[in-house]
């Protein structure tokens, strides 16, 4: 009853909560820690790098940081640069010792193995010369492939080294790599790091007693996505296969298309400490040297902690972040990544993303769909007729009806005009506010429905028809005609088929409506005017982003606008000056010659 | 930089608030003005009718069905007012008219008849120089007060009496009873110095019912027909009754910008001929072997007539070639004018009834009217080396003695669906029509 009591009085009265200390996130005692580092390497360097950086060093920091950047500026020269991750106490060091305690005890540092719960070590022995000779494995579990490592690496070093060699060799080493491991793709190696970053990603690294290296067996073997459709470049017609989140199967798949030893795959690693790896791909003999140098040098000098998806990539590697255009296209498509390299382009492909980069780009290749050269060419540009219609009409179809209904009332036949006004005719709104209103809601019902959860999608589907549709003309809210143009210029997004294309289009159009609000069409004429001085001056990769409009190229390539048929492409794109222009004879269904007999190319 | 790219940023967007959109107009916020009518005023120098579209009932598909009120299905109004100048009636108008007039989609300009003939030169200019009129306006002469002429558009089939005006105008592709006399085309025949302008001539028909046909405004007795043929009509005469009350037949015929004549529908079928612009029309042309019956012929011009002018004595003398297609339609009287031997009578009394048409009409606009409107000066201006030379020789002057020879060339080419015309057997056994 006393409690009854006392819990009510606790309700009405105020009392003095308990002093409980809370979480509090503290300034981290190494923040900034890096960043003077970096700072003060520059400063050795040019004076306009310095002046660019005097931000970074003009950062508050704490006193304790501050003294402690003095020390390390000492150890930093000692240091391996690519070991500046680790501030604990672990003192990173270089080459591989020869006792397996130390590196056992050096790798258990350096992989914090009592915390890091994944971290797997497994010591054992083998037989050497007739004695048993220490050695352990490491690796990370779930990464590897335990069917691999158990039967290709643990079996023969643990159960075979007891057999008896013919010959035998003194290192032990020597000995292990040659004879006791049967395992394909095996790494020798002195050095800690390499070891380190080939467990990071999936290998087994393995010490032995008295060996000056160290082993780091490919063993890898996650759970990844097989190879599926891909699901945003969707086709009829050709290859139904798509990229897939792990490198070398991707890199395959478009192997496997050319078939071309003069394919080259290069490797390359982005992320200081992701290392995430990389492969540029080019033709040797096609693909011009020195835009394959560009792309290297740009893509070696990324200088970034983590990447996670070849997005980032693409921010980091074009030419102009501010034009609204993409200028690099990625693609899921294994074939259209292989059509582009035979033109002398260059793909990268990135670990961890389905997405590969082609480069360079032109406006040409962001509407051209894949299967353009798969279907007969009168089909093909049909398809592209109604593209480049759909294009216009995602960009300014808005803009023209704001204009047509606001300035140029005398533009259109009497009897749409008369069911234009007489639409209109209880809207309280001026068109502009009205076509904002409706445009605005498509692009909400548009962005709901990616992050909508798949089981309520229907829902949306409901409310945007509903009440946006017709509830909003019942409503005298906007006009029915409105609607028609704001669906036909959605519809005409959807046909574009690049589609970050379509995202910059989408900006675009409500520029253009301003643009056509406030000056009917002499505003929209400029706009076409800035955009089309904007899009000329810009280059992807050194080609001029409108190429091969503007600048017109010469050479015989063929594949603009619309396409003709497949054996009349006989060039390759004149404006990435590729090696070898051409890329069939003259005449290439040498059939149609009557007194060919089956003897090609002549 | 970043700094100035901001400010010139905003700056280049505030200047695109100053442009103010100074002109711009939201669709309703306008009225369209669909006809406009001059007629001579009783208090002031003009009389203006503006027939102005209502929207609102041509919505359609809006589904308030009760909403449109009293009116019922009305399309349009009509608004009168006197005033010394076209643009100070618009002026004027916007006093009541709530939204404000917009005169870009007016299709049809109406003159009355009596303003015509006083001359229309000065609203033609006000018409021609503003930037809002269309120059493909259609130009009509009332034969009554352009007010009641346009009071009288209450097209039953269109919604919308531009589209009214749009078609009916456009009828002479396949009537050949009024000509093409849009705007541009009336200021150019009647800026330049070798042609005169037409007008289409509209009216509002005079009967009350069927009953009261008479005759009294064909133009048979004229020609000296027993009967009056199609085109022997002018607008508001035809015998005809229907709930549509206007009509469009004939021609005005201007001298400078003043209404010195009327061309029947027939007439103006030969005009459009002489001129090249005639597309296909019905004939009934009566036969030449058996009294009192036609045969129907559909007419296309095959070619652009040949126009040759030569002075002999300092007098024109007109040279016209029109060749001719035409497919039969029926022959009423049976006889066999399919087979080829008979074929050249049917083709020559043809030839010979429409040469006689042209050379009528002709006649008439240079003897009686002392018009070009066929524009034959063109085929002479083309002979002088200086503008002077031609400016002085002064062809429309001169038009009135010249001299027409007219040569028609006209081919059968399908006989239709039939090859002869079968009489139908009767009890008595013998054919019904002759059969030479």
């Amino acid at each position: 009853m006393v409690n009854y009591i006392k819990n009510l009085k606790s309700l009405i009265f105020f009392e003095e909560p308990e002093k409980i200390e809370e979480f509090i996130l503290k300034e981290s005692n190494d923040e900034g820690k890096a960043e003077i580092k970096e700072a003060q390497k520059d400063s050795d360097r040019t004076p306009e790098l310095k002046k660019r950086d005097r931000s970074i060093i003009k950062k508050p920091m704490s006193a304790a940081s501050g003294n402690d950047s003095g020390e390390e500026q000492g150890e930093n020269k000692e240091k391996d640069s690519n070991n500046k991750h680790q501030p604990s106490a672990v003192k990173p060091r270089e080459n591989i010792s020869t006792s397996v305690e130390e590196n056992l005890r050096y790798m258990k540092d350096i992989f914090t193995v009592p915390d890091n719960g994944d971290i797997v070590i497994r010591e054992f022995e083998i037989t050497f010369k007739g004695k048993p000779v220490k050695a352990f494995i490491i690796l990370i579990d779930g990464m590897t492939d335990r069917t691999v490592i158990n039967s290709n690496i643990l079996h023969p070093l643990m159960i075979l080294s007891d057999k008896d060699f013919k010959t035998g060799e003194d290192d032990i080493g020597e000995f292990v790599k040659s004879r006791l491991l049967p395992h394909n793709q095996m790494k020798v190696t002195e050095k800690y790091q390499e070891v380190i970053d080939e467990i990071n990603f999936g290998g087994c690294g393995l010490f032995v007693d008295g060996s000056k290296v160290a082993f780091a067996a490919d063993v890898k073997g996650w759970l990844a996505r097989g190879i599926e459709r891909p699901n945003t470049e969707l086709v009829l017609r050709g290859p139904q296969e798509g990229f897939n989140e792990i490198l070398r199967a991707n890199t395959a798949l478009v192997r496997k298309i050319l078939k071309d030893e003069d394919l080259i795959v290069e490797n390359a690693k982005v992320g200081k400490r992701s290392k995430t790896p990389c492969s540029i791909l080019y033709i040797k003999d096609i693909a011009n040297e020195s835009l394959v140098e560009e792309v290297k040098r740009r893509v070696n000098s990324i200088k970034l902690d983590y990447i996670i998806d070849s997005g980032h990539l693409e921010q980091l590697l074009e030419d102009d972040p501010y034009m609204l255009a993409p200028q690099i296209i990625a693609t899921e498509r294994p074939d259209r990544v292989a059509a582009a390299l035979t033109d002398g382009k260059i793909a990268i492909i990135m670990h961890g993303s389905p997405f590969a980069l082609v480069l360079p780009t032109t406006n040409n290749d962001l509407i051209h769909a894949a299967e353009d050269s798969y279907i007969r060419f009168p089909y093909a540009n049909l398809l592209r007729c109604v593209r480049i219609l759909g294009v216009f009409m995602s960009l300014l179809l808005p803009g023209l009806y704001v204009a047509i209904t606001n300035y140029h009332q005398e533009m259109i036949p009497t009897d749409l005009l008369l069911a234009i006004v007489s639409a209109r005719e209880k809207v309280p709104f001026p068109t502009v506010v009205e076509i904002l209103i409706m445009e605005v809601a498509f692009e909400l019902i548009r962005e709901a429905g990616i992050r909508i959860p798949g089981p309520i999608g229907p829902t949306l589907g409901i409310i945007g028809a509903l009440i946006l549709g017709q509830a909003a003309v019942a409503a005298n809210i906007v006009s029915p005609i409105l609607i028609i143009i704001v669906a036909v210029t959605g519809i005409g997004s959807f046909a574009i088929p690049n589609f970050s294309l379509a995202y910059a289009f989408r900006i675009l159009r409500f520029a253009y409506i301003l643009l056509g609000a406030s000056a009917g069409f002499l505003g929209i004429t400029t706009g076409l005017f800035l955009q089309g001085v904007w899009l000329t001056a810009a280059k992807s990769f050194g080609v001029p982003f409108m190429a091969p409009f503007a600048p017109k190229t010469s050479g015989g390539f063929s594949d603009e606008f619309l396409r003709p048929p497949f054996w009349k492409q006989e060039t390759r794109p004149d404006y990435v000056n590729p090696r070898d222009t051409r890329k069939q004879p003259k005449i290439s269904r040498v059939w149609t010659q009557n007194n060919s007999e089956g003897d090609a190319n002549e | 930089m970043k700094k100035l790219m901001i400010v010139l940023l905003i700056a280049s967007l505030l200047t695109s608030l100053l442009t103010g959109c100074f002109d711009r107009r939201e669709v309703d916020e306008l009225a369209y003005v669909m006809a406009i009518g001059f007629d001579k005023g009783k208090t002031n120098i003009l009389k203006i009718t503006f027939q102005i579209a209502i929207p609102k009932g041509m919505g359609g598909g809006g589904g308030e069905e009760g909403g449109g009120g009293g009116g019922g299905d009305k399309n349009s109004m009509v608004l009168s007012i006197e005033a010394p100048t076209l643009y100070s009636a618009i002026n004027m108008a916007n006093t009541t008219v709530s939204r404000q007039l917009n005169t870009s989609h007016a299709k049809a300009v109406v003159f009355s008849k009596e303003m015509a003939q006083q001359g229309i030169d000065r609203y033609i200019h006000t018409l021609i120089r503003s930037r809002e009129f269309r120059p493909n306006m259609y130009m009509v002469v009332s034969r009554t007060s352009a007010e009641e002429f346009i009071k009288s558009v209450q097209p039953k089939l269109e919604g919308n009496p531009a589209k009214y005006y749009e078609l009916t105008l456009n009828s002479y592709n396949y009537t050949a009873f009024i000509g093409n006399t849009q705007l541009i085309n009336f200021y150019n025949a009647a800026s330049a110095f070798y042609s005169n302008p037409v007008a289409t001539l509209g009216g509002v028909n005079a009967f009350k019912s069927s009953k009261d046909f008479n005759l009294n405004d064909s133009t048979y007795t004229e020609k000296r027909e027993k009967y009056p043929q199609e085109g022997d009509f002018r607008a508001g005469g035809i015998t005809k009754y229907g709930e549509l009350k206007t009509e469009f037949m004939g021609l005005a015929v201007f001298d400078g910008t003043k209404m010195v004549g009327e061309l029947d529908g027939q007439e103006t079928s030969y005009y459009l001929m002489a001129t090249g612009q005639y597309n296909y029309a019905y004939w009934s042309i009566p036969d030449p072997k058996v009294e009192g019956y036609f045969i129907l012929l559909n007419v296309k011009q095959s070619r652009k007539p040949e126009r040759k002018v030569q002075m002999v004595d300092g007098k024109p003398n007109i040279h016209l070639k029109i060749r001719l297609e035409a497919d039969i339609l029926n022959i009423q009287s049976g006889v066999n004018y399919e087979d080829l031997k008979q074929l050249p009578v049917l083709e020559k009394s043809a030839e010979d009834y429409i040469k006689q048409g042209l050379q009528d009409m002709l006649n008439k606009t240079s003897k009686q009217y002392h018009t070009d409107i066929c524009g034959f000066g063109a085929e002479e201006k083309r002979k002088f080396l200086t503008w002077e030379e031609w400016e002085k020789f002064n062809w429309l002057s001169r038009y009135k003695d010249s001299t027409f020879n007219v040569d028609v060339d006209l081919k059968v080419r399908r006989p239709g669906l039939l090859i002869r015309t079968i009489p139908s057997p009767t009890s008595e056994g013998n054919m019904e029509v002759q059969n030479q």
